[in-house]
């Protein structure tokens, strides 16, 4: 039976080991250095506290989103009972463990909320909410101490979330126990609800009450395409990291590339489906209440980047990906993910910083700095979590099948 | 049609081996046995199962289909073919204004983009699939077998057909029987079989049927018809209504149309304030003063009715000086109405009466309520209507507008050096009028 | 799988370290043949066919019937008044559309997701699809009034130098609805090809010869021919998924585009497409349920397939209360005063018993599917999902009566009285839906055979190649 060969094939999944500490310290030095970079900007230029607040948004979106992907994907797995997703498990819980982190770095967005003038919450800024009704309208929803506890809920849900896949997944690592698969299973059901919840009311507060005369109701569903886009991509790429360092060698195959590959694929669509559906009906019903946010990114500054996520979050790499090919080269698919990431740290850019300044592309070393800077907390946050967990769940009942499992 | 019965009739006098049929009895055998027959070298051969063996391509050798290409071809050519005919259609050939869209909408055009897309590939793959199999193909070897039956519900057969320049009927047949098949020979008829009589016949007479409904059509259309147009469906032609103009013998004068009851006054009709909408005083007397309020914005909309309805006759600045009226001149004459008609007048074709000039004293002098009567009636002298009415195309406050309007031109054209206050006053304004 | 043949009965045990199996009992290929095909070859009809095939033609002629008085007298005959523009018909539509999302779903999406557990219901599903497909287009199709007319609605080349109007999210409809339906057919038909040359084989009749023989087109089963019918269904596959997608995204466009309160809103979309594949998937359950037993498919169709077709309702039930709910939050927090009265109105509103009835049926009673006992209990399932199915009805005329019976202006509000033409309409169309069904049920395969046999060929043979 394939049970023997199969664990005797993946004997090089041990876990990091010695390696982890040494690059997470790597890794939080460049982050540190970005982060050193970022705040030197913000205190140089003109603008620049403010800056600093939006681009941190940005960021710390772009990041969150891919712990998000991750632990949706790991429920997903669990509530389909799927078998040929099992060699990538691993790498998508430990993705989704860095939530606490996640939570440490949302301090200072919330720091920001007590600096009116610079937060990237106007809403919070009482001078300003004076003279708009519509926000006004909003207030009972829409205030800091309200808003606070939202996030506190959310955060603190996802790390409970993230944790419940992660230890009962280590914990069968050594019992092999078939129960704890089959608890994890009962649980992604309601997991999934209270993902899908939380997941969407930590898009409204944090992302489009940027704009808070503004709304969309299916923009949760933008967000939670875009961070499946973002994990997967995020995925892939760590699978390959670990096999050029050597280690899962034998048990992530082309197979699995490929089937990541395709999900991966599905997702550029769905992200595609779902922001046209935004677009058309706001564009269509042509309601000045709506239009405003898409007539920012549309004005000469914001549309090249409007056409850029267009052509480069969906058709070129939907005719670039379409072929069986693609997905099982490493250096091609890796690419994609790349280039993907790439795109969808371009959305969440899109998404935030009109707000900040809508009469040009506010691009600078802040955000560079903010980028690398997270970047850096989040690969070494990463790093610690994988230090002494195998890459690959091995004692996990469907391995066999996830190892034997061939595309047609 | 697949009728095995038919092949092996005993009376069919002469019969060929067609193909060696070996059977098998599971999917992994079947594979492992494709696998000898490839490497023995046999070119027109082929498996057959009641489900796709998997990897059994790679144990037969073949090659991937072209079809996922000919797809991809067809996805594209559907989008180029729908984005083109939206944009001709509605951009070029018809553009219409709906709901504030640009003729051209790209985002209103994606939807049946992407169905044609789909629909384009879709027939793609199922025609293509059926073309590059050759499918419909009732008659093949293998169906002379009455045991290949079993090769839709349980059984595995390898065919290696006789038009492989390999195939001998016994050694082929030994081959099969060696690795390990129950081996059968498909015989059919030496001959090719006749199609019947009655097919090509039945075929032409459907064809002339088919022609009937197109050939009536063109019939209808090319010929002109004296009866009205049959109505299967009413579709609204006859409605169970009177219209106007018909006849009705429910009332004495048999009118559908009904006149209204004596005495009636439409809403907003009854017009009791006479200085307003006569021009006249409760006695009759006509209005010295305007009865709506003097103010710029009167003003401007008097001028402005002015330039529409005066001005082609009477000219932009009222008409042309005191005195000049009548030389004959046209040059001389404002309003482009009034030049061209006595050009012509000129040139003995057909008469013209030129209209008064407005700032003369003949009008100037005359009471406001004279002048609405004027514009309400228009001018008639002896039977000759040398003015028309325009009571139906100016509002009665635009009459009134107007008026002031006059009044303006009147101050304007019959203005002294006195009139231009002193702090505006040149050269030109300080001269004799 | 350690087995040589597949005996375990009970499949709904989940154990990660085995998969269930797909069929019950000792299965092998001919009887899997055997058990699909004797339902289509069986000599005598029963008599209970009969008596719903009589049922079920007789509504058929009753809905014919009133769209020829239809064609007669206009559009008068039903409730659509003003403001309701878009009575009964556009709901009818909704409803028999999204019911036809499941087929195509089922087949495709969990063909590309590796479910192997489909093979057994893809077929019947398909069916199901294409069914309620023809129900849903004649809907719209007489709700242009002039009917002989339809025809206008193509682009061709015509005397009246006119064409249709693309911007239009009524014209995307004809060509979503028409696509759906030939891609759909396509899919069902080319899945049935070799089920067809079983029954053509099999067939002792030469009339059932000839019938099967025809629609078989001359099917080998030869493995050049599996390639390229593999290579063809798999890129079906991959098409109508986001084909199944887009078909209820541009239904949801005809009310989303618009400006109308309760109908212009981002989640329209996905929103319509999950409630489309919910109603779906309860109307397999449905049919299935009493199907399975009336026809001897128990062995085939599992407790586990319905199992999982129960859990695909759960979800869907899920994503349209959060839909509801987002739907909702969003009204308010847009601070639009028309939006929010709209969605007020649905709930307290004159047509509240309709909003709490979609409620109820949408979003609290799926919560049953929590329990393994109702998942895999036929009569409980069956309740269920026949809720479900009213509550989906009821959830398109809530949308499209609340919203049109009152926007923005009060003094144009109205009501809307269904007359006993819409109703008898409607009951007409389960007719015609039952009809068809009953036609492919006794004389084509109703599980797809090829399919199963290869699912399952690795238990059947072992696994010792």
């Amino acid at each position: 039976m394939h049970e023997i060969a199969s664990l005797d094939r993946s004997r090089r999944t041990d876990s990091l080991g010695e390696l982890a500490p040494r690059a997470a310290k790597t890794a939080w030095i460049v982050g540190g250095a970005g982060l050193a970079l970022a705040v030197l900007s913000a205190v140089f230029f003109d603008d620049g506290w403010r800056h600093f607040n939006y681009s941190y948004l940005v960021n710390y979106a772009f990041y969150l989103s891919i712990s998000l992907g991750a632990l949706s994907f790991v429920a997903l797995q669990h509530a389909t009972r799927a078998g040929w997703s099992v060699t990538f498990r691993r790498l998508n819980e430990i993705l989704a463990a860095n939530m606490p982190l996640m939570a440490i770095l949302f301090i200072p967005l919330a720091l920001s909320l007590f600096l009116p003038a610079a937060a990237p919450y106007v809403w919070a800024n009482p001078d300003l909410a004076e003279h708009s009704p519509l926000v006004q309208h909003k207030q009972p929803f829409l205030n800091v101490p309200f808003f606070l506890l939202r996030s506190a809920i959310y955060l603190g849900l996802w790390i409970w979330m993230a944790r419940f896949f992660f230890t009962r997944s280590i914990r069968q690592d050594v019992s092999g126990d078939p129960e704890l698969t089959v608890q994890m299973e009962r649980f992604s059901g309601p997991i999934i609800l209270l993902f899908a919840l939380t997941t969407t009311f930590a898009s409204f507060d944090w992302l489009m009450s940027v704009e808070p005369e503004w709304f969309s109701s299916i923009y949760g569903v933008y967000y939670y395409g875009g961070a499946t886009v973002g994990g997967l991509a995020a995925a892939i790429l760590a699978a390959m990291a670990a096999q050029r360092a050597g280690y899962a060698a034998q048990s992530i195959t082309t197979e699995h590339y490929h089937d990541m590959g395709k999900l991966l694929f599905a997702f550029v669509v769905f992200w595609g489906y779902i922001a046209f559906s935004q677009y058309m009906l706001i564009w269509y019903a042509n309601i000045p209440e709506e239009t405003t946010w898409y007539l920012d990114r549309q004005s000469s500054a914001w549309l090249p980047a409007s056409i850029a996520l267009l052509l480069g979050h969906l058709f070129i790499p939907f005719l670039g990906m379409i072929s069986r090919e693609v997905k099982r080269r490493k250096v091609l698919l890796g690419f994609w993910c790349v280039w993907l990431l790439a795109f969808h740290w371009l959305d969440m850019f899109y998404l935030v910083m009109p707000s900040f300044a809508s009469d040009r592309f506010p691009l600078g070393l802040i955000d560079l700095g903010l980028l690398v800077g997270l970047g850096g907390l989040y690969v070494g946050g990463l790093l610690r979590t994988a230090a002494n967990v195998a890459l690959v769940p091995t004692k996990d009942p469907r391995l066999p099948e996830a190892l034997a499992f061939e595309n047609l | 049609m697949a009728d095995h019965a038919s092949h092996n009739t005993p009376d069919s006098s002469e019969t060929r081996v067609a193909a060696v049929l070996g059977r098998f009895d599971t999917a992994a055998g079947l594979k492992a046995a494709a696998e000898k027959v490839r490497d023995e070298g046999y070119r027109k051969w082929d498996s057959h199962s009641p489900f796709p063996v998997h990897g059994i391509e790679r144990a037969m050798g073949i090659r991937p289909t072209i079809l996922p290409l000919l797809v991809f071809g067809a996805g594209l050519t559907g989008a180029i073919v729908a984005m083109f005919l939206q944009w001709w259609t509605n951009a070029v050939d018809y553009p219409f204004l709906i709901s504030g869209k640009p003729f051209f909408s790209v985002p209103a055009n994606i939807p049946v983009a992407f169905e044609l897309i789909i629909l384009f590939s879709a027939l793609t793959a199922f025609g293509g699939a059926l073309i590059l199999n050759q499918l419909p193909q009732f008659h093949h070897p293998v169906f002379a077998s009455e045991a290949f039956r079993r090769a839709t519900s349980d059984g595995f057969f390898i065919s290696i057909e006789a038009g492989d320049p390999k195939f001998d009927e016994r050694k082929t047949a030994a081959f099969l029987e060696s690795i390990g098949a129950a081996v059968e020979l498909c015989r059919v008829p030496a001959a090719k079989p006749a199609i019947p009589k009655a097919i090509p016949w039945a075929i032409t007479f459907v064809a002339a049927l088919a022609l009937l409904p197109p050939l009536g059509v063109a019939w209808y259309r090319a010929s002109v018809k004296r009866e009205p147009r049959i109505h299967p469906l009413h579709d609204m032609a006859f409605q169970p209504k009177y219209k106007a103009q018909s006849e009705n013998d429910r009332f004495a004068d048999r009118r559908a149309m009904r006149p209204p009851v004596a005495g009636t006054i439409a809403q907003g009709g009854l017009m009791l304030d006479t200085a307003l909408f006569q021009g006249k005083d409760s006695e009759g007397n006509y209005v010295a003063d305007l009865p709506v309020p003097v103010e710029e914005s009167v003003m401007l909309r008097g001028r402005e009715r002015f330039n529409i309805y005066c001005a082609p006759c009477h000219g932009y600045s009222g008409g042309l000086p005191e005195g000049a009226a009548g030389d004959g001149d046209p040059r001389s004459w404002d309003g482009m109405v009034s030049i061209r008609a006595s050009q012509r007048a000129l040139t003995g074709d057909g008469t013209w009466t030129p209209p008064r000039a407005l700032h003369s004293d003949y009008v100037q002098d005359q009471p406001d309520g004279k002048l609405f009567e004027t514009i309400t009636a228009g001018v008639n002298n002896q039977g000759v209507q040398s003015m028309p009415g325009y009571a139906k195309q100016i509002s009665v406050e635009d009459r009134w507008a107007i008026i002031l309007y006059l009044r303006a031109i009147g101050r304007s054209r019959n203005a002294a050096a006195d009139d231009v206050p002193e702090t505006q006053r040149t050269a030109d304004t300080g001269g004799n009028r | 799988m350690s087995s040589g043949a597949v005996t375990a009965n009970d499949n709904t045990l989940s154990d990660p370290r085995h998969r269930a199996p797909l069929v019950a009992g000792k299965q092998d290929y001919a009887s899997i043949t055997e058990t699909v095909c004797r339902i289509a070859e069986r000599d005598k009809t029963p008599r209970a066919w009969y008596v719903a095939f009589a049922v079920s033609a007789s509504l058929t002629g009753m809905l014919f019937l009133l769209i020829g008085y239809l064609f007669i007298t206009g559009v008068g005959v039903w409730g659509n008044n003003s403001p309701v523009f878009w009575g009964w018909p556009i709901v009818n539509f909704v409803f028999w559309v999204g019911i036809g999302h499941a087929g195509t779903l089922i087949s495709a999406i969990l063909f590309l997701f590796r479910q192997q557990w489909r093979t057994s219901i893809n077929r019947f599903a398909e069916a199901m699809t294409i069914f309620a497909v023809c129900c849903a287009g004649i809907f719209p199709g007489i709700h242009i009034g002039r009917i002989w007319c339809v025809y206008w609605l193509a682009p061709y080349p015509n005397q009246m130098e006119m064409w249709p109007n693309f911007r239009s999210p009524l014209l995307w409809d004809v060509f979503a609805v028409s696509t759906y339906a030939t891609v759909s057919a396509l899919f069902w038909y080319l899945g049935m090809i070799p089920d067809l040359a079983t029954l053509r084989d099999r067939a002792t009749n030469p009339w059932r010869r000839l019938a099967y023989g025809t629609f078989a087109l001359g099917w080998r089963g030869s493995a050049r021919q599996w390639h390229r019918y593999e290579r063809a269904y798999l890129l079906l596959a991959a098409l109508a998924t986001p084909l199944v997608l887009s078909v209820h995204s541009v239904v949801s466009f005809d009310f989303a585009v618009s400006q109308v309160p309760g109908w212009h809103t981002t989640i329209f979309p996905p929103y319509f497409v999950a409630g489309a594949i919910f109603s779906g998937f309860a109307m397999v359950v449905t049919l299935m349920v009493p199907a399975r037993a009336f026809f001897g498919l128990k062995e085939l169709v599992t407790l586990r397939h319905l199992e999982n077709m129960n859990k695909i309702i759960l979800a869907t039930s899920c994503i349209v209360g959060y839909a509801y709910a987002t739907e909702f939050f969003i009204a308010w927090y847009s601070g639009s005063q028309y939006e929010l009265f709209a969605f007020l109105n649905r709930a307290l509103g004159p047509y509240k018993w309709a909003y709490w009835t979609m409620v109820f049926c949408n979003v609290v009673v799926p919560h049953l599917f929590w329990f393994k006992k109702c998942r895999t209990t036929p009569w409980i399932m069956m309740i269920v999902a026949i809720l479900v199915n009213v509550g989906m009805w009821f959830e398109r005329f809530v949308i499209i009566v609340t919203s049109l019976s009152r926007d923005f202006l009060p003094s144009s509000w109205g009501a809307f009285v269904p007359t006993p033409i819409d109703v008898a309409m409607f009951v007409g169309s389960f007719g015609l839906f039952f009809t068809l069904f009953l036609l492919f049920c006794r004389y084509l395969p109703m599980v797809a055979m090829a399919e199963v046999k290869a699912a399952v060929s690795h238990g059947i043979e072992g696994h010792g190649h």
